[in-house]
Order: C-alpha cells, then sequence, then structure tokens
C-alpha cells in the first residue's frame, strides 16, 4: 500500500472523510452523506473547486449502485465553465452518467460545438471524447462535418485526430448518412497512409464501421490495408513504444485483418500474393513461448490471421495447415490458447469442409471436456457438436452420456439438449435412439425438458418394429429401485400403449406390469398420476381374458380418484371407470393411438433458432447463413397404396429453406460431404404443437384418430369441405392461364373465406392450399396449408405475398420441395396499418414433373376482419352519434341500384361481417343501425356507427351514414358496405356487368367484384336470382 | 466493440464501472453481482475467458485477469478479437503502474478521477483509441499540468494540486 496518497482535490476530501481504513464499508463514507452531498451542490455560491469535488464524490457513489439524478444537471453545467479542470470533470462524469437520449444533452449540445471548432487543442480532446461516448442523432447531425474536418486536418496534433476518427465512427452509427460515402471513400483511403500508429489504428476501426456498412465504396481501401499489415509484419518504421512484448502493434495487426474480412473477395491478384505472404509469415513465425502476455498478444494476431485465412477460403494446402494448427493449440498448456483452438476449430467447421481432418483430433477434443475450466469444456462441447455426423454419432454421444453423470450442474441441461439433437439427427437406427433417450432420462432427468420425452412417444407411435423393444427397455428401467419422475411417464407411456407385445416374456404379464408401474404411483406428481390412469385403462383394455383381480384393482383405484381435487385426473378417473364397464366397447374407444403426423422436432428447431440468434455479425456469418442447412429431420411415408411403410425412417435430401436459389452450388457441396437430410413435410411451426398433440392424445377422444387419421390423409388439416361439385365453374380472376384446372371456384373459395376464418383458398389436382387465420384486433396469424395431393414432390415451390401499403405481411419460409403426401404450414403474420379495403395478393408457384404452375390469389384479408363486435346501447350511442358531426368523420350517400333484400337479410349480411346490428336503436322500423370497433395499428380500436335508411317503397335505393372517428376509416368503411349491398354474386351468373358504383379513392388492384355476402347468405342470392 | 470495463475487487466491490452502451444504475449493479458471481469460483490458472451470453445477452465475450485484489473485467462483442482485449487490460494495468508507480487497489480508490481520465485516453466510445503506454501516459500527464496550471492561479486556500503530487 502507499503512504503518500496525500494528494489534493478528491483525495483530500476523501481522506478526510474517510480517516479509517479503506476497507471498511464506503457506504459509511459515500452512502450516508448522499443527502448531505445533495444539500451541498444545491448551495448557492459554491466554488467551483467544491462543486468540482462534489461531481467527482456523485460519479463514485453512482458506481456504488446509488442513483445521483439529483446531480446531472451539475455535471452538466460544468461542461461550460470556463476553466479547464471543471469542464474536464463536466465532461468526463457526463459522459458516463448520462446516456445519449438525455434532455440535458441538448443543453450541452452548444458548447460540445464551440469546443470542437474552436482553436483550443485540450477543450477539443474533451468534447470528443464526450460526443464519440455518448453523442446520438442530434449530435449527428449537427457535429459530423466538423468531426470529419478534424480529422482530415494536417495542422492538428494526432491526440486529436485519433478522438476524431472514433468519434465520427459514434455518429456514423447513430446515423450512417452523415457519412458521405463518395465524398468520404477517398479520404478514407488517404487517412490509411497515415504514419502515426495512433491515428492509424483509430482509423481502421472507423474504416471496419464504415465496410461492413457498404465495402464496395472502400474497395481502394483494401490494397492500403494490405500494406499496413506488410508494413507492421515486416516491422517496417514501427517505433518503439507501439511495439508491444516485441510484437509491431497486435491491436492494429488484428484490427487491419478484421477489416479486411469485411471485404467478399481479394480479386486483385498482386494485393492477393502479398497479403498470403504476410498470412503465411505470421501462420509459421509464432510459437509458444514462456512469457504469458507475449504469448496472447503473438496469438490474437496468428488467430486474426486464421480467420482471414478462413474468411478469404485460401488453398487446401493452407487450410490444413491452419487445422494442423489447431490441432497443436488444443493440447498446449496455456488455457487461453486451447480455449481459442476449440473455438475457431468449431468456426472453421461451420464455413468449410474440413470435418475429416478435424476428426482426426476427435479424441482430444473429448478429452478437453474434462478440462478443470468450464470455459473450455464448453467450448469442447460445442465442437463436438457441430463435428458429429453419421460416421461418428454413436461415439459422440456416448461419451457426452458418459460425462453426463460428473458434469457440473450448469452444463448439464445444455449437455443432454445436445446429447438428444444429436441422437435424434443422426441415428443410425432409431433402437440406439431409444436407448439414449431413456439413458438420458435416467442420468439427467431434471434436466430433461418435455419435448425430449415427447419426441421419443412419437417415433416409438409412429414405427411399429420399434414398439416391442421400447417397450422392453422401459419395462427394464422400472426395475431400477429410484427412478426419475419423466422415466415413469415415459415408461407409462409406452407400457400401456404397447406392454401388450412383451405378453409372452417372463414378468411382463398386464398384472406384473401393473404392479411394477402402480409401485411409483405414490411418489409422482399430478401430471403424472393423469398418464398413470390412462396406462391403466390401457392395460385394462388389452387384458383379454379380463383378469377380474386385475379388473377390481384397477377400478379402486379409478373410483378412489373420482373425487380428486384436480379436475383432470377426476375426469380422467371418472370416464375410464365408466368406459371400462361396458366391456367390448371398450376396445374400440382405447385402440392404440394413431400416427403422429410428422413435424420437424422442435428441438431441431429450437436449436437452429438459437444458432441463427448467436451467431456472429460478420462476414463469417453472412456466409454461413447462404449455406444450406443441413439439418435432419424425419419423414413419414405415408402408403400411398396401402403398403405398410417399409424402414422406419425414410433419408431423403432436403433443400435448405432459405436463400434456396442462390446457392445451388452451396448445396452441391453439401450434398458431397454426405450428410445426410431427411425431409420434415412440416415447417417450423409453433413448437408448442407436439405438446398439444401428445397431451390432447393422451387423453380418450371419440373413435380413435380416426379425425386425425383423415384429415392427415386427405393432406389437409382443414376443416373446409371442398366443394367438388363446382369443379367445372372457372373463375379466371387474376388467374394466369396455366395447364390445371383449379376445382372449385376461386372466387367463391376466397368470398367464403371473407366471411369465416378457415377453409380452402385454393385446390388442383397436385396442391390443396388452405388457410386458417386468427384475428385479434389489429393482428392477425393466418396459417397456409399447402398440401401435396401426388405421390411425386411439387419442387420449386414459391410463394410471394403482394401485400396492399395498408398491411404489414410477414410469410415464413416456405419449403421449396413439398414431400408426396405431405403438408407443410408457413404462418403469414398479417398487421393492419391503416383503414383500407385493398387486398393482398399471394404469388404462388410450383413445379409439378416438368411443368411449371403459377397463380395468383387474393388472400381473406379484407377489411371486415379488423372488425370486431361490440354492441351499444342506445344511451352510448346517440352521444357518439351526434358527437361525430358531418363530413370528414360521418359520411352521408344515398346508394342506387341495391340488390334486393329485406331487413332481416341486411341485418344477417351486416352481421356476418361483423357489423352488429342494434335493434331497436332507432324508431323507424324501416332503418338499420350497426355498430363495430374497427382495429388497425394507425387508428387502434375505434368506435364506427352505420345508418342504413331504406326505402320501403323501392329497395333498390337507399340512404346510409358511416360515421367514425377517422376520416380515412369512416370513407373506407362506407365503400366497403356499399360493394356488399350493390354487388351480385358472380359464382352462377358468369359474367356480371360491374355494379354502377364508382370508386373515387384508392386502387382498384384487386378488388372484389362480388359480394362475399351473396354467396353465405342464401335468402340474398334467392332475391338477387329473383 | 467494448461494453463496458469493470474493475473489483475480489469481494466483489466495484472500484472503477464504465459502460459503453447505456444501462440503467440498477441493471449495472446487477450485471456487476452477476460477474462477480462467477469470477469468484474460477480457480487459478485457468483461461481468462468466461462464456457471457447468458449474462449480457448474444454475441457478449467477456475476458478477465487478476491482479492481486483486483478483477479487471471487459465485455466486448465479437468484432473484437479476445486476446488482443486480454493485452488491452494488461496494457491498461501497465499504464496505472507507471502513474502511480507499483499500483494498488487504494490507489484506484483514491484516484478514482485519474483512473477515469486514464482510461477515456485508452477507451473511446467502446473502441481502442490508444494502446501505446507512453502515448497515454503522456496525455495524461499533460492534462494533470493543466489542471495544475490552471488552479495554481485560483484562489482557493489549500493547495490542491491534483495527480502529479505524488
Amino acid at each position: 500500500m502507499q503512504a503518500n496518497y496525500v494528494s489534493g482535490g478528491c483525495g483530500i476530501s476523501l481522506m478526510t472523510l474517510l480517516q479509517i481504513n479503506v476497507h471498511q464499508s464506503e457506504t459509511g463514507l459515500f452512502g450516508t452523506p448522499i443527502p448531505d452531498l445533495f444539500d451541498h451542490m444545491f448551495q448557492a455560491g459554491l466554488t467551483p473547486y467544491e462543486k468540482k469535488k462534489y461531481v467527482w464524490k456523485m460519479l463514485y457513489i453512482y458506481m456504488l449502485g446509488y442513483d445521483v439524478d439529483f446531480g446531472h444537471m451539475e455535471a452538466v453545467s460544468l461542461i461550460s465553465a470556463p476553466k479547464y479542470p471543471e469542464k474536464q470533470v463536466g465532461y468526463l462524469v457526463t459522459s458516463t452518467l448520462l446516456n445519449e437520449n438525455h434532455d440535458f444533452l441538448r443543453l450541452a449540445i452548444n458548447t460540445v460545438r464551440n469546443d470542437i471548432i474552436g482553436r483550443n487543442e485540450t477543450f477539443q480532446c474533451l468534447a470528443l471524447t464526450l460526443v464519440g461516448n455518448i453523442g446520438g442523432r442530434e449530435f449527428a447531425e449537427s457535429l459530423a462535418p466538423d468531426v470529419q474536418k478534424l480529422l482530415i486536418s494536417s495542422s492538428c496534433r494526432p491526440l486529436v485526430r485519433k478522438k476524431a476518427a472514433l468519434c465520427l465512427l459514434r455518429l456514423f452509427r447513430k446515423n450512417p448518412d452523415v457519412v458521405n460515402v463518395d465524398g468520404w471513400s477517398d479520404r478514407m483511403t488517404q487517412l490509411l497512409d497515415e504514419r502515426d500508429l495512433g491515428v492509424l489504428t483509430s482509423s481502421v476501426s472507423l474504416l471496419v464501421a464504415l465496410v461492413s456498412n457498404n465495402h464496395d465504396s472502400y474497395l481502394s481501401c483494401l490494397p492500403k490495408c494490405v500494406k499496413i499489415l506488410e508494413r507492421l509484419a515486416r516491422n517496417q518504421d514501427v517505433p518503439q513504444e507501439y511495439t508491444y512484448y516485441g510484437i509491431p502493434s497486435p491491436w492494429l495487426q488484428v484490427k487491419t485483418m478484421r477489416a479486411l474480412q469485411y471485404f467478399p473477395t481479394i480479386e486483385d491478384p498482386n494485393t492477393r500474393r502479398s497479403l498470403f505472404e504476410v498470412l503465411q509469415r505470421i501462420l509459421m513465425g509464432t510459437d509458444v513461448v514462456k512469457n504469458v502476455n507475449k504469448n496472447n498478444a503473438s496469438h490474437a494476431v496468428l488467430f486474426e490471421a486464421l480467420a482471414l485465412v478462413m474468411h478469404l477460403d485460401a488453398e487446401k494446402e493452407m487450410m490444413s495447415q491452419c487445422v494442423a494448427l489447431l490441432g497443436k493449440f488444443i493440447v498446449v498448456r496455456e488455457p487461453n490458447i486451447r480455449y481459442l483452438g476449440l473455438e475457431n476449430m468449431t468456426r472453421m467447421l461451420m464455413v468449410m469442409d474440413v470435418q475429416d481432418i478435424i476428426k482426426r483430433h476427435q479424441a482430444q477434443i473429448i478429452t478437453s471436456l474434462k478440462d478443470p475450466d468450464i470455459s473450455i469444456r464448453r467450448r469442447a462441447l460445442d465442437l463436438l457438436y457441430s463435428m458429429c455426423d453419421i460416421s461418428n454419432a454413436k461415439d459422440i454421444v456416448e461419451e457426452l452420456l458418459q460425462y453426463l453423470s460428473t458434469a457440473d450442474f450448469a452444463m448439464r441441461e445444455e449437455l443432454s439438449l445436445k446429447a438428444a439433437i444429436l441422437a435424434e439427427k443422426f441415428a443410425p437406427d432409431l433402437s440406439w435412439y431409444v436407448d439414449v433417450i431413456l439413458q438420458l432420462i435416467d442420468k439427467a432427468g431434471d434436466f430433461v425438458s418435455d419435448d425430449i420425452w415427447f419426441r421419443v412417444v412419437q417415433f416409438v407411435t409412429n414405427n411399429e418394429d420399434l414398439q416391442p423393444y421400447a417397450a422392453l427397455k422401459a419395462r427394464e428401467y422400472l426395475d431400477k429401485p429410484a427412478i426419475h419422475e419423466t422415466m415413469v411417464k415415459v415408461s407409462a407411456y409406452i407400457l400401456g400403449e404397447y406392454s401388450h407385445l412383451l405378453n409372452r416374456r417372463p414378468g411382463c404379464s398386464p398384472k406384473e406390469i401393473f404392479s411394477i408401474i402402480h409401485e411409483k404411483f405414490p411418489t409422482v406428481s399430478t401430471s403424472t398420476v393423469a398418464i398413470l390412469l390412462s396406462t391403466y385403462a390401457k392395460i385394462l383394455m388389452h387384458t383379454q381374458p379380463p383378469d377380474p383381480e386385475l379388473q377390481n384393482q384397477i377400478w379402486e383405484i379409478f373410483t378412489k380418484y373420482e373425487s380428486c381435487i384436480d379436475v383432470e385426473i377426476q375426469q380422467r378417473a371418472a370416464e375410464y371407470f365408466a368406459l371400462s364397464r361396458k366391456g367390448a366397447a371398450l376396445m374400440d374407444i382405447l385402440a392404440e393411438m394413431p400416427k403422429f403426423p410428422e413435424r420437424q422436432s422442435s428441438l431441431i428447431k429450437k436449436a437452429e433458432d438459437t444458432e441463427a440468434d448467436t451467431a456472429e455479425q460478420s462476414a463469417i456469418k453472412l456466409r454461413t447463413q447462404q449455406q444450406t442447412s443441413n439439418a435432419l429431420v424425419l419423414t413419414d411415408q405415408h402408403p400411398a397404396n396401402g403398403t405398410t411403410p417399409v424402414g422406419p425412417l425414410s433419408l431423403v435430401k432436403m433443400p435448405s429453406m432459405n436463400n434456396v436459389d442462390h446457392n445451388l452450388a452451396d448445396q452441391g457441396v453439401a450434398q458431397a460431404n454426405g450428410t445426410l437430410t431427411v425431409v420434415d413435410p412440416q415447417p417450423p411451426g409453433p413448437s408448442a404443437n407436439v405438446i398439444g398433440d401428445l397431451l390432447g392424445s393422451l387423453a380418450i377422444g371419440g373413435p380413435p384418430g380416426t379425425a386425425t387419421q383423415t384429415e392427415h390423409n386427405s393432406g389437409s388439416g382443414l376443416g373446409g369441405a371442398p366443394d367438388t361439385e363446382d369443379a367445372l365453374a372457372i373463375a379466371p380472376i387474376e388467374e394466369h392461364t396455366n395447364t390445371v384446372q383449379p376445382i372449385g371456384d376461386i372466387a367463391e373459395r376466397f368470398l367464403a373465406l371473407c366471411l369465416k376464418d378457415s377453409g380452402v383458398l385454393y385446390e388442383d389436382p397436385h396442391i390443396q392450399i388452405g388457410i386458417k387465420a386468427d384475428w385479434r384486433g389489429h393482428h392477425g396469424q393466418l396459417v397456409l396449408f399447402l398440401g401435396n395431393k401426388n405421390t411425386a414432390p411439387l419442387v420449386a415451390v414459391q410463394a410471394l405475398i403482394l401485400p396492399p401499403a395498408h398491411l404489414r405481411m410477414e410469410l415464413s419460409l416456405v419449403p421449396e420441395t413439398i414431400p408426396p403426401r405431405a403438408q407443410v404450414q408457413c404462418p403469414l403474420e398479417v398487421v393492419n396499418l391503416r383503414p383500407s379495403r385493398d387486398v393482398a395478393v399471394l404469388d404462388f408457384s410450383y413445379k409439378f414433373g416438368t411443368q411449371v404452375f403459377n397463380f395468383k390469389l387474393r388472400l381473406p384479408a379484407t377489411l371486415n376482419k379488423f372488425l370486431q363486435l361490440i354492441t351499444v346501447s342506445a344511451e352510448d350511442f346517440f352521444p357518439q352519434w351526434r358527437s361525430l358531426s358531418g363530413p370528414p368523420l360521418k359520411l352521408q350517400e344515398v346508394v342506387r341500384g341495391v340488390r334486393p333484400m329485406s331487413l332481416v337479410e341486411m341485418a344477417n349480411l351486416f352481421n356476418s361481417f361483423r357489423l352488429i346490428v342494434c335493434p331497436g336503436l332507432d324508431p323507424n322500423a324501416n332503418n338499420v343501425v350497426a355498430s363495430t370497433t374497427f382495429y388497425s395499428e394507425s387508428t387502434r380500436a375505434m368506435l364506427c356507427l352505420v345508418r342504413i335508411e331504406t326505402d320501403p317503397a323501392d329497395r333498390t335505393q337507399l340512404r346510409m351514414t358511416v360515421a367514425s372517428g377517422d376520416p380515412t376509416l369512416t370513407f373506407e368503411l362506407k365503400e366497403f358496405i356499399k360493394e356488399q349491398l350493390i354487388s351480385i354474386p358472380t359464382a352462377s351468373r358468369a359474367p356480371s356487368p360491374v355494379p354502377p358504383h364508382t370508386q373515387p379513392m384508392g386502387p382498384p388492384q384487386a378488388q372484389p367484384s362480388s359480394s362475399p355476402a351473396a354467396v353465405s347468405d342464401p335468402g340474398a342470392i334467392l332475391a338477387g336470382l329473383l | 466493440m467494448i461494453r463496458a470495463v469493470i474493475v473489483m475487487n475480489d469481494q466483489g466491490k466495484p472500484r472503477l464501472v464504465k459502460f459503453y452502451d447505456y444501462q440503467p444504475v440498477e441493471k449495472q449493479q446487477e450485471l456487476i453481482r452477476t460477474i462477480y458471481g462467477v469470477l469468484c469460483s474460477r480457480a487459478e490458472n485457468l483461461s481468462n475467458f468466461i462464456q457471457a451470453d447468458s449474462i449480457f445477452g448474444p454475441d457478449a465475450r467477456l475476458v478477465y485477469k487478476t491482479y492481486a485484489t483486483l478483477y479487471f473485467v471487459f465485455i466486448f462483442d465479437s468484432s473484437e478479437n479476445e486476446l488482443a482485449m486480454l493485452d488491452l487490460v494488461q496494457v491498461f494495468v501497465e499504464i496505472l503502474d507507471k502513474c502511480f508507480s507499483n499500483v494498488c487497489e487504494l490507489d484506484i480508490v483514491f484516484n478514482f478521477n485519474k483512473v477515469h481520465t486514464i482510461l477515456d485516453e485508452i477507451i473511446l466510445g467502446g473502441q481502442v483509441l490508444e494502446t501505446s503506454s507512453s502515448e497515454v501516459v503522456k496525455a495524461v500527464e499533460e492534462i494533470s499540468k493543466l489542471d495544475r496550471a490552471s488552479n495554481g492561479s485560483m484562489l482557493v486556500p489549500k493547495s490542491i494540486s491534483g495527480w502529479t503530487s505524488r
């Protein structure tokens, strides 16, 4: 400890207050005097010195976790102090305490600007530091030109210029427009000729930010970067103070190589050659030495060089040299280098085909799983996970399982998840997969999420060959003295379904199975009790002829739980009890569960999602994204003609879902890798579905699974009945001619979907497109169901949404291929921004055989979908109605040529659009009054009121008044209702004359020319026909 | 970009905290506590890296170095090189050492203002500003000189001669 800390300034003030050992809590020093400090700060007549002192103290207590907003103003006001010491404190404290959006910063912006353009270099430095730390958009707009001037000025000292460079970087990040690309790229190139290494370091940082945004414009900087690297690598003209442990500025070397990684390639052969010479030198010339700091510095450069080599796609030779180096690193003593070696191997796997070379180090990587350092163990786990493929999956997964029992708790969850994913992705055979998952549950039950055991149940259910094996395994685990509850769940489920397959084995009679399961009964939680009850019911059903003793035992349990406090259990107990007394009828109801519809594993999806989240935002990432995802997922092979599925798993190649058309070449590479991909007909749907399915099916439904089965087989998950009788009615609205005839009338289907939320949107001999929608306020969640009706795959599937201006729509990725007889779900998010009647269009195309089919479909995201019911009483209605007086909020129009309809029909029509008719509000019986709420982002929930005055003598005309709080909404709603009232159904009367209404506003694109109501309302159709 | 620099002692008391992306004060304290919880359980002779994405969100990395009773922690994102950051920690400490001749925890507590000034000469807005220790020391001395010069002309009775009286 130093004796002479008797310095001035704060030191003294702290000392006087302290007078004790500093290790005694500071709260005694800084914590309690906050009120004092507060008082002090607002005393009048403080000397600048005192002010300065209090502001420093404030920063200190802020660091200790106290809010000091009472002093923000003081700190900011010090910025405009004339003397340097106060100014310095003001600047420094402000830039630590405030964030860029703080209002007080506005007060300082003028002073800051004056300091920057002033002549005083020390003031310039202070101001640049503040702006570089917390400058926001406002600063960017007002200061960027001045900062640029400082950076390129030849008269400024390096101290100012390097700060200006980083300050400009900050401003650029806040508002990229402040750097004019055309003018600045030349300047940037010149800046890289700088001799002063301090300025150069900052400039390269600036370059990295600029290039990551737009590399094309800064191509001229590329050779300069290589020059800088050459200068440093050869140690030419590097001043002593920039040599760090004998290495010429490792930071600058690293930054320069980082900048180079943002350029896609280096085309100029000369530049490329000299760069590779430098890189070669770095790769070869770095050794592990005794001095830790020197090691760190030299390896910082080396690892960056490795990253650059990977990025540049160097020659095979150089690559294998890199892998060899990494192989060396993962065994060195220095933990940092081991860590980075493993990490870089993982990264290398992501970008190129080095799997085979890395596999040679597998044993060493597995050893790293036992490293004393958890950081290294994690990296080793990551690497094992990414290097796993079908050839080494067994080894790696078994290694992970073994490690699971000794792993620390912090890692177990990740470990078990990864083991489960790998087992699923690369299972050489399914019985092995079942083994792995059961072991996993056995060893780390607490860390096995529900997804994992649901998945194993799905596999077993869908693969008949597997069922006896799984049942046997489950039975074996039950013999263990203490097993995890998850194990109880999964074995009870499997045994309930399949224990009859084991009948002839010793210890596997229904009675024995029951008793061994029932042993666990007292210790399990309610959710497991529910599963066990189902199991008992199933055991009972499988015991033929019935065993009276077993029956009584089980009935006793059912009777006992009929009065359970948990509703689920109570219901199950009561129903099972009643059912099991029905004798033979039980067989039908409790028959084996049907196969689950296949879908992508929620685990794999989860893994992919997190990968997407964490992958780094760099050139490397961009390239990885372009590569195909080789995820293995499972397909179901539906017996197209009654034959049973042959193999449990069929392996099919699936092209990636993203960027499909841009990287056929990449795909080729991926295929050549020999990784197998299994197609999953269901694209990522909500992962909760898996759970829903399983839990749903655990309870007894009606006749088992018929609904699911038919639904699945027909390739449509929808309730909408395809009306095939209309097969010949072709509605060529907005449709490209193609050789395939749609089944059903597209326009009619659209109109029907305007009124209901699910149904078939389109169907032809190859494909059926269904839609299911859920509307909440101004949000809509649609799911497109794309069902392939053929036994051959549909390829080159493309779906493009052409949204109108008022809708924001986001369609999740549509797979390029739809496997035979499979159905794919594509969620589509809709947000309604403002009122409008325009309709979104889906541009859909696919290829079947050699023919390409393309058609455009209107999507039923119409104005009325964003309406919601509201009932308005007379007391509410009239004040509202009166307060909205006259245009533009209240519009009135006399409509002629109305399709004649009775008042009841009209009311029905309105109600079907969720414009709720309020009977009795209007004293005149010939009038209809309706109300609704409209939702959009701009209007939020908005009440709309409608009044229709009809003329009993002439039903073809009426007067309509629409009112709402938003002029556009009023207009759009009025036009929308008018369209519904005057249009005539087109379905049966082919080319009807365009209804005589005019559309004064809004683009006519995709306007429904016929009325949805007409179809839905038989009365109206009849009226129209008469 | 460097997201934060934290110096704390082996009891988890913060000695220097600077966040380059703004965090509210409660969040800062929470982060410091979490980091301390991880650091204090680590043995010696392990790597200097810690998985930080659970603490700071995806893409975050953390290096730390222990000097006597102090942890020096740098948090940054993937645009920085881990080992280069570790070198920067070393440079920071070497500079402190030069400025306080054989720096100890108390120096940092009592000259907390000066430590801030030094840090501002090394890192600006989350980017490395200067890596040469002699350049930084030069800049800091210049600031001290200005401080002194200006204080000298003030009519404050006691001597408040700033940094360089040591």
